[in-house]
């Protein structure tokens, strides 16, 4: 190791120590948690893998896991696909388009409001007899009659898709932008005087570049897609309806923990998480990098 | 020199808060904490009496058990006096939060005779001492309009049209009656959710630690569904836009595809149904309504008080307990400002008579309520009732909507019940 | 001169354009098709820009109506209830107060979280020291642990350091904030180059100097980006204060927010409106005033090969 290479560990530290202390006891003491049948006050015994093996055998806890795929991977498509479409327009070098700035700023209002505001104003708006959705829906034309869009599970899912397009498009195009604006033009210029039409420029300029950023992106909506809780909390009953096609893991494991009060059991199902979320993670970082991994390694 | 800048600013803030913090402290002579406002009134009085200085914070209902929890376990910033809800008020007079009130100095046994039985024995904890004292009753009965039943029924009298819905058939027949004019008898299928004990009022959970589903409440499922099927309802799920619409004006609805315009002719509401309810939400219809029981008592939310158990001004605290719980001057002037229905007999014995709303065409719904009370059964509440009740009203949706049988529908109850509390025997068949 | 073809429709382009020599005919054919798609592309962008507006609009409208108004419809017209709304509101919760402590808060969670993220996506993307990837890994993956139970231990951690109702848990933990090192180190994987690490160190400069005169500036459009994700976040943070703290004159707007909520049945809507309008303003200001570090188009980019 040079010599120079011992910075790198004054460069980290201040991170480290503060993590230590802050957010590794937390999770450590939830680990521990996991083993016992601590009901949120009083004492905890421990029980051993009880709760893991409870976990397993829980329909509720895969039902909670389809939901949040379906929900989430609705919204990410969504989202991404609309981010990257946003970016290739607006980095487009023939196109030119303008009002890059404005549009950006109005596509990231959705982000700026908290997510019990956006509950309580959607849950009006989607509100089968008298919501805004329903009645502008109706006087286009698109459909007959007002929609109960959250009664019936399928509905109730693809509303709460939609609602995180909504509410992370914006997000998630500031942040490929930011990607874009890293890559230098030259390689543009260069590709324009060779003859590349816009597509072939996306596809392997502006996409192998990004590579970087689209894992955070992917990782970061991933991790934060499986731990989709707030506004299936928030736009029905807390629990889940219609049918439980709401309930999300976090979601679950939030009302084992807070109304419940098995809170040994909730920290189960956190670790249970935990574990799938490593495991698309590890998916996503191959699929991602592949054999390209070693060399990454070096950087 | 940034980072000189901001450790700078953070030891500047840090301290401040502290100092800031603990000066206020020194102004601050008690800490209430409650989950409404309920309690502004009552404490403005009581720091002009006593020349003390009283902060109340308000935690929305939502997170109150959230932030409460952690606070009164570890007793930093804990407040002084603090409310809990009928929801999990099973739960904190167990867990010891509250002041042990039947030892000295308090002994409120001494004075168990001045409350409505119910009320005070909610207060209780497992061994049957008082942890926490409630100044009001929250019986409920059925709201209706005068104009309907009189229409309808031949009269708008409160004894004549309770006795014509003194049991579940009887309410059947109403509704027919209702349905042939054209109204809904209520506003959906939920409302009478409340009398689903029938009469036998069981707790869900029995001493052996058993679920237990009676016959009554298996009944009740039937009941609900028989009101979808015969359109009895308006659809208004409670709460929504269109039950607070329906109190005032007709509404349109659904019904067997076509689309029709109806009156609901009731809405089943406790005592503070009346206050922040209907009156807030009625113009057109004020002084056409009137209120009578249904087949069963019942009773729906309350607020308890007590005192933090680890508090170091108890004295004072149990002061303004005392004043909200017991003073008859208080209490007395409290209940003719608010229309708040007390469950202190001593005052309420004096005042009882000399109610009359306007809003219910004249009506003396103070005495209805507090008769409604005396009848009502304490042994039943359990902590695990939140979560059931939700429970059993989730499945008699299914069965009602016709997207469950009804044994699926109770199975279903039962599977959510046991992942609920594993500790619980739920019936296996 | 200025090579005109025939377009009727579009062509709001503010830029003067360079002379450019006459199109060919096809050129002009590729140039119309252009324009035609460049209005429908506008076209759409306006239409999702409506679609983003319009829920704070109904937010900014419904701060002026009262709360039967409220409950009764919705509309776009502005209603006359905004002095009513704001006394009720002062009434409960002194929101100039948690205005201030929200700003405290977030302001210095964003510079200590942009600052030391940096510096650490630095030290993880530029030295070579054992145990980095392992670290770096285990970042990541202490990332996937769902928050919402950690927050009891966070809680006993906070009273036993004795930092309880102050604002040291909620601004401290900030200088580690994995998914803002995650970003940046990604970022600088693309934009940084080690040879211009190597020449100024041949030139002399100590690490620090380096990091502070190259590093930063380069890094400084992603450091604004996530600056406004980690404002944002820490201003709209309703839990955590909530829990934290307990002397009202500490407490954030979110909490206050929750405080209007009055009694369970009869609500403030008008008021708790006009409250998240007022929470909302600061941080379009903030959110403006940082984006213009972000450079938006693609004529970033340092390094000539």
């Amino acid at each position: 190791m040079k010599k120079l290479d011992r910075y790198g560990y004054v460069f980290i530290a201040p991170f480290w120590i503060i993590f230590l202390i802050f957010s590794i006891y937390p999770v450590a003491l939830t680990f521990y948690y996991s083993f016992t049948n601590y009901s949120g006050s009083g004492t905890a015994e421990v029980v051993g893998l009880a709760n893991y093996a409870r976990l397993i055998s829980d329909s509720y806890f895969v039902e909670a896991f389809f939901n949040t795929w379906k929900i989430w991977g609705i919204n990410f498509a969504l989202q991404i696909g609309l981010a990257l479409v946003l970016a290739l327009i607006f980095s487009d070098m023939r196109m030119k388009l303008k009002g890059l700035a404005f549009f950006r700023s109005i596509f990231y209002l959705p982000n700026l409001i908290t997510i019990s505001s956006v509950a309580l104003l959607f849950g009006i708006l989607l509100d089968w007899q008298h919501g805004s959705l329903n009645m502008i829906l109706l006087n286009i034309g698109l459909i007959s009659e007002p929609i109960n869009w959250l009664n019936k599970p399928t509905t109730a899912q693809l509303s709460v898709s939609l609602i995180l397009t909504w509410m992370w498009f914006g997000h998630s195009f500031i942040v490929v932008m930011a990607g874009v604006s890293g890559i230098s033009k030259d390689y543009y210029e260069a590709a324009l005087i060779d003859g590349a039409n816009r597509w072939q420029t996306f596809t392997k300029i502006t996409i192998p570049l990004l590579k970087p950023i689209l894992l955070y992106i992917m990782i970061t909506s991933l991790i934060g897609g499986l731990q989709l809780f707030d506004l299936p909390m928030l736009l029905t009953d807390g629990i889940g309806s219609p049918d439980g096609s709401l309930n999300t893991m976090v979601l679950y494991l939030y009302n084992q923990a807070f109304k419940f009060n098995n809170y040994g059991y909730a920290s189960a199902v956190a670790y249970g998480l935990f574990v799938i979320t490593l495991i698309f993670s590890a998916i996503v970082f191959k699929g991602m990098y592949g054999n390209e991994r070693k060399q990454a390694r070096k950087v | 020199m940034t980072l000189v800048l901001v450790a700078g600013v953070l030891s500047a803030c840090s301290g401040d808060s502290k100092s800031s913090g603990s000066s206020k402290d020194k102004d601050v002579d008690l800490k209430v904490w409650s989950f409404t406002d309920e309690l502004k009134k009552p404490i403005t009085k009581f720091e002009e009496k006593n020349g003390v200085k009283v902060e109340l914070t308000i935690v929305p209902i939502a997170d109150y058990p959230t932030k409460l929890k952690p606070v009164l376990e570890s007793g930093v910033g804990a407040p002084d006096v603090f409310t809990g809800e009928i929801a999990f008020l099973k739960q904190w007079v167990d867990a010891g939060y509250w002041e042990n009130l039947s030892e000295d100095p308090y002994n409120v046994d001494e004075i168990k005779d001045k409350y409505v039985p119910y009320v005070f024995d909610l207060g209780k904890d497992k061994e049957g001492n008082v942890r926490a004292l409630s100044w009001q009753t929250t019986p409920g009965g059925i709201f209706y309009r005068r104009s309907i039943a009189k229409e309808v029924l031949g009269t708008d009298d409160p004894t004549e049209v309770g006795n014509m819905m003194n049991s579940m058939d009887n309410v059947f027949k109403v509704a027919e009656k209702m349905k042939e004019k054209g109204y809904s008898m209520f506003p959906d299928e939920g409302a009478i959710r409340w009398f689903s004990q029938g009469n036998n009022p069981q707790p869900w959970v029995n001493d052996k630690n058993e679920l237990q589903l009676t016959d009554e409440k298996i009944e009740y499922m039937e009941s609900a569904k028989k009101l979808r099927e015969n359109n009895y309802t308006a659809l208004a799920a409670e709460w929504s836009p269109s039950w607070f619409e329906a109190m005032d004006k007709p509404i349109k609805m659904k019904e067997n595809g076509k689309e029709k315009e109806t009156q609901v002719f009731s809405y089943v509401l406790p005592t503070w149904g009346l206050h922040s309810v209907l009156k807030t939400n009625v113009k057109e219809t004020a002084g056409d309504w009137a209120v009578t029981n249904g087949p069963s008592p019942y009773f729906w939310g309350g607020t308890w008080l007590g005192v933090y158990e680890k508090s170091e001004n108890k004295e004072l605290a149990y002061d303004f307990v005392k004043m909200m719980t017991q003073e008859d001057e208080f209490l007395t002037d409290w209940a003719k400002e608010t229309g708040d229905v007390l469950s202190y007999l001593p005052v309420t014995n004096e005042i009882k008579g000399d109610f009359s709303d306007e809003f219910l065409g004249g009506q003396n719904n103070y005495q209805f309520f507090l008769e409604q009370a005396k009848e009502i059964e304490p042994g039943i509440v359990t902590k695990y009732d939140q979560q059931l009740d939700t429970f059993y009203g989730n499945a008699v949706q299914q069965y009602v909507d016709g997207k469950k049988s009804k044994e699926e529908a109770i199975k279903e109850f039962y599977k959510k019940a046991q992942n609920a509390y594993p500790d619980i025997k739920v019936p296996k068949n | 001169m200025l090579g005109k073809t025939a377009v009727e429709k579009n062509v709001s382009t503010q830029k003067i354009e360079k002379p450019k020599p006459e199109l060919l005919p096809h050129e002009s054919k590729l140039k119309t098709r252009n324009n035609i798609v460049k209005s429908i592309i506008y076209i759409l962008l306006v239409l999702m820009a409506i679609i983003c507006f319009i829920p704070f609009l109904m937010m900014l409208v419904n701060a002026t109506r009262s709360n039967e108004a409220i409950l009764s419809g919705f509309t776009l017209i502005p209603g006359s209830s905004l002095v009513e709304n704001y006394t009720n509101m002062m009434e409960y919760v002194n929101i100039w107060s948690g205005f201030k402590n929200s700003l405290i808060i977030s302001v210095l969670t964003t510079v200590l979280s942009g600052y030391f993220s940096a510096l650490t996506a630095y030290g993880f993307a530029f030295y070579t020291f054992r145990g980095k990837n392992f670290l770096f890994v285990f970042m990541l993956v202490m990332m996937m642990v769902p928050g919402q139970l950690g927050l009891i231990g966070f809680y006993e951690l906070s009273k036993n350091l004795g930092i309880l109702d102050s604002f040291i848990p909620l601004i401290v933990p900030a200088i580690a904030s994995p998914f803002v090192v995650f970003f940046l180190r990604q970022y600088i994987k693309t934009t940084l180059h080690p040879s211009l690490i190597e020449a100024a160190r041949i030139d002399g400069a100590s690490e620090f100097k380096i990091f502070h005169t190259v590093a930063i500036p380069i890094m400084m459009p992603a450091v604004a980006t996530m600056s406004i994700f980690t404002f944002i976040g820490s201003w709209n943070n309703y839990i955590m204060p909530l829990v934290i703290l307990f002397s009202p004159e500490k407490y954030t707007l979110p909490v206050l927010m929750g405080f209007l909520k009055g009694s369970q049945v009869a609500q403030n809507l008008g008021s708790m409106y006009l409250g998240i309008a007022i929470s909302v303003v600061p941080i379009m200001i903030a959110f403006l005033f940082l984006s213009k570090y972000i450079v938006n188009s693609i004529s970033a980019g340092s390094i000539k090969e």
